[in-house]
């Protein structure tokens, strides 16, 4: 057989120079079933034809990665509408994946949305939007911010009136249908209802405009996606209608065919199937749209109006419109437009919508304020820094529909086997019914049973009417809907719910992994700790009487920091910046030094005030004989808690000591004492050694210590634990522990700010409170408990109903379940698990539920005292 | 325009492999109850529809995105 070659053109990004190309096209060239590789510099493009037999356009990307370039990917979201089941996703995203130039495709039911990453120029957007609508689906590009809210609201609404319509049309004739079936039985009632609703004939008339009405929606996406090799609910649904309308006009047309005589009709069966059908679609358009309630919220916030300052003159403008630079005017109870400085003015700002911070946060000239916001108090005009596309909020807003868009690995499977099951349960279909028409019939038919919750006795039914009834049951009662939908409308309000609470999930699958962490390592300093050192002690010495003897002067504790402040005042050494800050703090005067000297690795002498200070550690105290034997005892205290002790010798005595630390952060024992009660064991990594790195663990309550390991170490360090099979996250700054987060089963960047597309690691905590780590893992915790618990029902329904549908147990109890019970049952299930994963937003995290003022608390204040008690 | 005649051309030769076998897989249906068993004409004729329908639902997409795979040469 000939090689059918095609032509293709690669677009390649990092080729700088003829050895670049020369690279790229020995690449291109080895693969195996290429040949005319033409690299093009100033085009940046690789020409070439391939045997799509032997290789794929993923080979060829793989190819040109390994020798160092890349082939630009670009990234598509497609809204697609008809989508109902697991198995639709399977379909659309195979219609997708198999376009030449689609990498990968990735389809949420729950936000009816595609992810393509794509090569562009291989393949064009309008390909893609055809493959979705050859398979069935309809497809077009998904527009950003406001517009996408307004149209996926406007969608939701339409799909919510669709299906209310035909609700109406096929349950109200429906009952109908039912009254004039069961007339016979109506009793007294029989006065209000005309005898002629219960010939056959006018059931039959009124049960055909349900099923070629609201029903004809499924038989026509069914035959769609049939003619294109896939099968999806619809299809389904299409056969157990189709099924009992036919029973239906053959026992009408044919009484004496076996399907119940002339006693029965089964256009009842038709028309509440199908309303029972409509009835599951339509509850679930209604709930599905709640689970993604927090996506909308954060849209919502998005301010439509500025107030511009141009031309000293205030101009209202569309928020979208402003530019970087311009004065924005906010005023009491507006939101705020756009992110920006404020430049004059001062106010309370409400964050919580998208910090969770549940304090208006208080802003003066030079803070930054972030669009969205809510101004609460006073007026300020502000300078826009980031717009548009760019904002806080915007990032916050894709970051989170990125995650809801992704697929946690529990779903991969779940949508594998509901994908494979419509065909699995036709298959089923025929083999119920072979063996109730061969076999089961004449062994186990008993002419007194009936259907389950109907009076309907089965006492003249026929082998292929029974057969055919069981058949249809099955094919009805097996959709998979409820497994389809489990796990994402799960992921959805989980992730809604954390962004709420200022914690943001990147993917489905960092929810996952911390649901099951086993170990969580906190970077230190920045982390655990401020990272910036500053005073927490100052005693001072029996002999700083002798010197207020000697000088007149009483020395207290300010005194003596007053002194190594103005002493240190010109230095650059953190420690000495830490006593400085630390005597400002305080309010102390810091007058200049009279002289200065500094001892490099010592410390600094100086005179202030005409008295001698010198400042420093043992060795320098030790050169200039000053006797600190006195506080020796208390400076080894001080650093057995981890704290850099520095004496201070005034006039040639031992006045005292300051130590100095790198302050805990507030609430990082709460956090850590949160953790432990989840059973989680924590672990703490620095560069510090190991006596000062185990008093900072003492202090917040850390189980493991990761002591003098280097910042490139890190990592390894993280890999060491996972190696010992225990699922390790990662807390640190998103920028310096960037391969430790990514080493981290789940990375979590602490303090990013609102800055958040900067940030590695998997979870971004926006606020600087550590607390957000619990906060995270109980929401993954939560959302996974859900995506389980529905998935059991999901399960649960079908492992009972398709043994039901089947008559297994028939021979034992002589019921069996009607065809419309069938389509209702299968309307519950996917309701209750939306219903389910609806209870999620009661959910709120420990640490909010306990959120109170803890003034203090984990917040160690500088000690004064003296070394004697004072 | 090329895409839309692939996909013609995947339809007509699917057609041709999964309606000779749901229409076996029916024939052999009707063959089994007509020397097995006494069924009703009504029972043998609806059954044979009934098998032959399921066994096209299940080989259509089956076979149709077998040949569309080949078509597109994976």
């Amino acid at each position: 057989m000939a090689t059918q070659f095609r032509i293709v053109s690669l677009p390649v990004q990092g080729m700088t120079c003829a050895s670049c190309v020369s690279h790229v096209e020995t690449a291109l060239k080895e693969l195996n079933g290429t040949s005319d590789v033409v690299v093009n510099l100033a085009t940046n493009k690789a020409s070439l034809a391939y045997d799509p037999a032997r290789l794929t356009l993923t080979d060829m990307v793989r190819a040109v990665s390994d020798v160092g370039y890349s082939v630009p990917a670009t990234e598509l979201t497609l809204e697609v509408r008809g989508m109902t089941c697991a198995s639709c996703v399977a379909h659309v995203e195979g219609a997708l994946k198999e376009l030449e130039g689609v990498i990968s495709a990735v389809v949420n039911l729950g936000l009816n949305t595609a992810r393509v990453t794509y090569i562009s120029g291989v393949v064009t957007t309008s390909a893609m939007k055809r493959a979705v609508r050859d398979v069935g689906y309809e497809a077009q590009e998904r527009s950003e911010g406001a517009d996408a809210l307004d149209r996926e609201r406007q969608a939701r609404e339409d799909e919510i009136k669709r299906q209310g319509r035909n609700l109406l049309i096929a349950g109200g004739v429906g009952v109908i249908v039912m009254i004039g079936t069961f007339y016979d039985m109506l009793g007294p009632l029989q006065a209000f209802v005309p005898q002629w609703l219960s010939y056959k004939w006018v059931i039959g008339l009124l049960t055909t405009p349900i099923v070629l009405g609201p029903g004809r929606q499924f038989f026509t996406n069914s035959w769609r996606g049939l003619t294109h090799g896939v099968t999806d609910m619809n299809l389904l649904y299409a056969t157990g209608i189709g099924a009992a309308y036919g029973i239906a006009v053959i026992n009408t047309v044919f009484p004496s065919a076996g399907f119940g005589g002339e006693g029965a009709t089964f256009f009842e069966s038709a028309a509440l199937l199908t309303a029972f059908i409509i009835l599951g679609r339509w509850l679930e358009a209604l709930t599905r749209g709640r689970t993604s309630e927090a996506i909308r919220k954060l849209m919502k916030l998005q301010p439509k109006i500025a107030r511009v300052i141009r031309n000293d003159k205030e101009e209202e403008i569309p928020a979208d419109e402003v530019e970087i630079d311009d004065l924005i005017l906010v005023r009491p109870g507006e939101s705020i437009p756009v992110d920006g400085i404020v430049k004059e003015g001062y106010s309370a700002v409400d964050e919580s919508m998208l910090t969770g911070e549940s304090l208006p946060v208080e802003k003066k000239t030079g803070d930054n304020v972030i669009g969205g916001t809510l101004n609460k108090t006073g007026a300020f005009k502000f300078n826009a820094t980031r717009v548009g596309k760019d904002t806080a909020l915007a990032q916050i807003i894709k970051l989170v529909e990125d995650a809801q868009a992704s697929k946690a690995p529990i779903q991969k499977l779940a949508d594998w086997v509901a994908g494979h099951f419509i065909l699995g349960v036709h298959m089923l279909a025929v083999a119920v019914f072979v063996f109730w028409f061969f076999i089961g019939f004449q062994l186990f038919f008993d002419p007194n049973s009936s259907f389950i919750l109907s009076p309907y006795k089965l006492g003249e039914i026929g082998v292929f009417g029974f057969s055919l009834l069981l058949s249809v049951t099955v094919l009805v009662i097996s959709c998979p809907c409820a497994v389809g939908l489990a796990t994402p409308s799960a992921i959805m309000a989980g992730t809604g719910k954390a962004a709420e609470h200022g914690v943001l999930f990147k993917a489905a699958e960092a929810i996952e992994n911390a649901s099951k962490l086993q170990t969580i390592v906190f970077d230190k300093t920045g982390t655990l700790t401020k990272g910036e050192p500053s005073v927490t002690d100052v005693v001072i010495s029996k002999q700083s009487a002798v010197i207020s003897s000697t000088d007149h002067r009483s020395l207290t504790a300010d005194h003596l920091l007053r002194y190594a402040a103005i002493a240190e005042k010109n230095s650059e050494h953190p420690l000495g910046e830490a006593i400085v800050r630390g005597a400002q703090a305080r309010g102390l005067t810091l007058v200049d030094t009279e002289s200065f000297n500094s001892i490099p690795g010592q410390g600094v002498e100086a005179k202030v005030e005409r008295l001698n200070v010198l400042l420093g550690n043992r060795k320098l105290m030790h050169e200039r004989s000053v006797d600190i034997c006195e506080l020796a005892q208390e400076a080894e205290r001080l650093e057995g808690d981890g704290k850099t002790v520095m004496f201070v010798a005034v006039e040639g005595q031992a006045a005292g000591l300051i130590a100095v630390a790198d302050t805990l952060k507030e609430y990082a024992a709460e956090a850590v004492h949160h953790l432990h009660r989840l059973g989680i064991e924590t672990a703490m990594i620095t560069g510090d050694n190991r006596r000062t790195a185990e008093a900072i663990a003492r202090q917040v309550g850390i189980d493991r210590v990761l002591a003098e390991v280097l910042p490139q170490d890190k990592a390894l360090e993280v890999k060491k634990l996972q190696a010992l099979g225990k699922k390790v996250a990662m807390v640190g700054d998103g920028v310096n522990d960037a391969p430790a987060l990514a080493q981290a089963d789940v990375g979590m960047a602490i303090g990013s700010g609102t800055d958040v597309a900067k940030e590695t690691g998997d979870v971004i905590l926006i606020k600087d409170d550590i607390r957000d780590v619990v906060v995270a893992l109980e929401v993954a915790k939560a959302t996974m408990r859900k995506v389980k618990q529905n998935l059991f029902w999901a399960f649960v329904y079908n492992t009972l109903g398709i043994p039901l549908g089947a008559g297994l147990f028939y021979p034992f109890i002589s019921l069996i379940i009607s065809p419309e019970l069938a389509g209702l049952m299968m309307a519950i299930s996917s309701v209750s698990v939306t219903l389910n994963t609806l209870l999620l937003k009661g959910f709120k995290p420990s640490m909010r539920r306990e959120d109170k003022p803890q003034q203090g608390k984990g917040q160690p204040a500088p000690q004064l005292a003296t070394a004697h008690g004072d | 325009m090329e895409h839309e005649e692939v996909e013609k051309e995947v339809a007509r030769k699917s057609a041709l492999i999964y309606l000779p076998i749901s229409l076996g897989v029916a024939l052999l249906f009707l063959l089994v109850a007509t020397v097995f068993g006494n069924y009703p004409l009504v029972a043998k004729i609806g059954g044979t529809i009934w098998v032959g329908l399921l066994s096209l639902i299940v080989s259509m997409p089956v076979i149709t995105a077998r040949v569309k795979r080949q078509a597109q040469g994976k």
